[in-house]
């Protein structure tokens, strides 16, 4: 448990000093109020931009708060999350890679806690920036297009977060197995990837990790979806095996840090 | 011209800006970076937005 | 006291550590000798844990997880740019069971002692490669291990870092149990109780430097001529087994043989004159050649 901390307080220290908690936040705030702008003015940029040809009108769809906060989750979704896991995904393979884990590695520590430090720093640098990243989107949409439940806005932001969480745990596995070129690419295809993919072909299944994050703006809207909760439970499974996994990796590959 | 409501569009602005500064504040002062100081100067003052974050993820050393 | 037993590692297939035994007395200093890629780093990454032996076993008294007890300098250290020697040193020592409340001051303390008070608090990415070298000497010794582990320890420095880092090891060899591996002799010349020879992974040798000098160093008699001619006309008359390097001719000893005396008889009767004759012993460099080259 002391360890754990120690180790706590060495991760929190590296992302504070390398400027993570503040421009991983702001990655996330500036994807969230993009879309709510955007669609708000697009009709302007059109017109300021594109030659229409005279008698040309655009038709672009009313839109409501909750198509709004569905765009904001697809930018998070993808550039968001990759740029996310892109950090994530080194933050265990660097350090062999580079040498500094050795020093880490010759003393009396748990692989346990090494891992849990780590995944827990990295999953609370992702719940700070998707959070700030709703609240402007939200912030904007509320101005813009009008307000949703707070509570339901609530449940979504919290179920969202379990996936950022989940995708945290993934990444920090394959850098527990692999070196950071691989870890990367594998986590990319994975996480990212997996949420595309999920989206041509997922019609036919009802449950997977990749789908969370629409079933969770779907919270926002009355209609029930019965999967949802399967979802959960299925995302938090497969996040706690990934996190005994790459436990067991980040013992098993220690003797890999270089010397 | 487009009629845009600046209290609007300012956070955008002010989160660019804060992005811009602290990434070419830390070039300056970081020890040394993978490539070289004035490549990431650029990326950082051109690219905007993008390019502090390139930064960020990919300029800075780690060992 | 520290027993190393059949230690084996096997890299595909390969023994780069082949049954390795020897124990390490509590307070002695231990030079693992041997070329590159003789298994000096594998052995020693063994000691820290950080391999696991494919054989073999090490133990320390009833020690448990021997991680505890260790301190490990590797021969390129390397640290977190973002930390500065303090923290570091005040980190590691936390991590090794420092409690918290002392782990500052200990960790100024060594930092005192290798020299780095002044740059303390300065990150560790504005290291040169001395500072660095004396920071890993603290963060090994921050938790006063009972064993201190050095993988190459001054190799990588200039004469002036070596000298220094020699110095520092000396003094803690005074009451540390040391064990360090390099392939400059003379450090090892400098401060060793035990040596050990290694070879392809296996040991070859092992001993004081005095038993092993006993051993291996044959005496040689160097004799100086006025010129090389005089020289090699000595060595084809000689009845001993002679070489010629410039004008000296070198006479080895085995089994005693020849004496002195003998020598000497054969010297004098000589028609050209002698400048010098002396015994030369074996640097620790040729005997290790001579271990090595069997």
């Amino acid at each position: 448990m002391k360890t754990f901390i120690i180790l706590l307080q060495k991760e929190f220290r590296e992302s504070w000093r390398s400027f993570k908690f503040l421009w991983m936040p702001l990655l996330f705030i500036l994807l969230g109020i993009t879309d709510p702008l955007t669609n708000y003015y697009m009709e302007d940029i059109l017109n300021a931009v594109g030659n229409m040809p005279d008698g040309f009108s655009l038709s672009l769809p009313d839109f409501v708060p909750i198509d709004i906060l569905m765009a904001s989750t697809g930018q998070f979704q993808s550039i968001g999350l990759i740029v996310f896991v892109i950090t994530i995904a080194g933050m265990i393979n660097r350090e062999r890679q580079n040498g500094t884990a050795t020093l880490i590695y010759v003393r009396p520590i748990s692989f346990f806690a090494l891992f849990m430090s780590k995944w827990v720093v990295g999953s609370l640098l992702g719940i700070l920036s998707v959070s700030l990243g709703y609240a402007g989107s939200m912030y904007y949409t509320a101005i813009l297009y009008g307000s949703v439940d707070t509570m339901s806005f609530i449940q979504m932001v919290m179920s969202y977060c379990v996936w950022i969480v989940f995708a945290t745990a993934v990444a920090l596995m394959f850098s527990a197995i692999f070196k950071t070129a691989f870890a990367t690419t594998f986590t990319i295809i994975v996480i990212p990837f997996g949420v595309m993919i999920d989206s041509l072909i997922g019609q036919y299944w009802h449950f997977s990790p990749w789908k969370l994050a629409n079933y969770s703006v779907q919270l926002l809207s009355d209609t029930h979806n019965e999967y949802y909760i399967k979802t959960l439970l299925l995302t938090i499974i497969l996040l706690i095996l990934a996190i005994i996994i790459g436990i067991l990796f980040t013992r098993k590959n220690a003797g890999t840090t270089k010397i | 011209m487009i009629d845009i409501n600046w209290a609007l569009v300012a956070p955008l602005l002010v989160i660019q800006f804060i992005l811009f500064i602290v990434a070419l504040i830390d070039l300056i002062r970081i020890h040394e970076t993978n490539g070289p100081k004035w490549v990431w100067a650029i990326v950082i003052i051109f690219l905007n937005t993008i390019g502090p974050i390139c930064y960020f993820i990919f300029g800075r050393k780690t060992s | 006291m520290i027993r190393i037993e059949h230690l084996t590692k096997v890299f595909g297939g390969e023994k780069v550590v082949d049954d390795l035994s020897f124990v390490l007395e509590a307070g002695t200093s231990t030079a693992l000798i041997g070329p590159n890629g003789a298994g000096k780093t594998t052995t020693l990454s063994m000691l820290t844990g950080l391999l696991k032996p494919t054989n073999g076993s090490i133990r320390m008294n009833d020690t448990q997880d021997i991680r505890k007890e260790i301190g490990f300098l590797p021969q390129y250290p390397n640290f977190y740019p973002w930390l500065t020697a303090l923290e570091f040193t005040e980190m590691t020592g936390k991590l090794n069971g420092v409690p918290s409340r002392d782990a500052k001051k200990q960790a100024e303390r060594v930092l005192d002692f290798v020299g780095l008070t002044n740059d303390r608090s300065k990150k560790t990415s504005t290291f040169s490669g001395g500072m660095k070298q004396r920071l890993g000497i603290a963060q090994a010794i921050v938790h006063k291990p009972k064993l201190l582990i050095l993988d190459e320890p001054v190799s990588a420095l200039d004469p002036v870092g070596r000298r220094e880092v020699i110095n520092l090891l000396k003094q803690l060899q005074q009451h540390s149990t040391i064990l360090y591996s390099t392939h400059i002799l003379n450090d090892a010349e400098e401060m060793t109780d035990q040596l050990l020879f290694l070879k392809k992974g296996q040991l070859v040798e092992q001993g004081s430097l005095k038993d092993i000098r006993t051993k291996f160093d044959s005496f040689r008699y160097k004799i100086q001529f006025t010129s090389k001619e005089e020289a090699s006309l000595f060595a084809t008359q000689s009845q001993l087994p002679t070489t010629v390097e410039e004008s000296y001719a070198f006479i080895e000893i085995k089994d005693g043989f020849p004496t002195m005396q003998e020598l000497m008889s054969q010297l004098i009767v000589l028609p050209f004159s002698i400048l010098k004759v002396e015994r030369v012993t074996m640097t620790l460099e040729e005997i290790f050649m001579k271990v090595v080259g069997q």
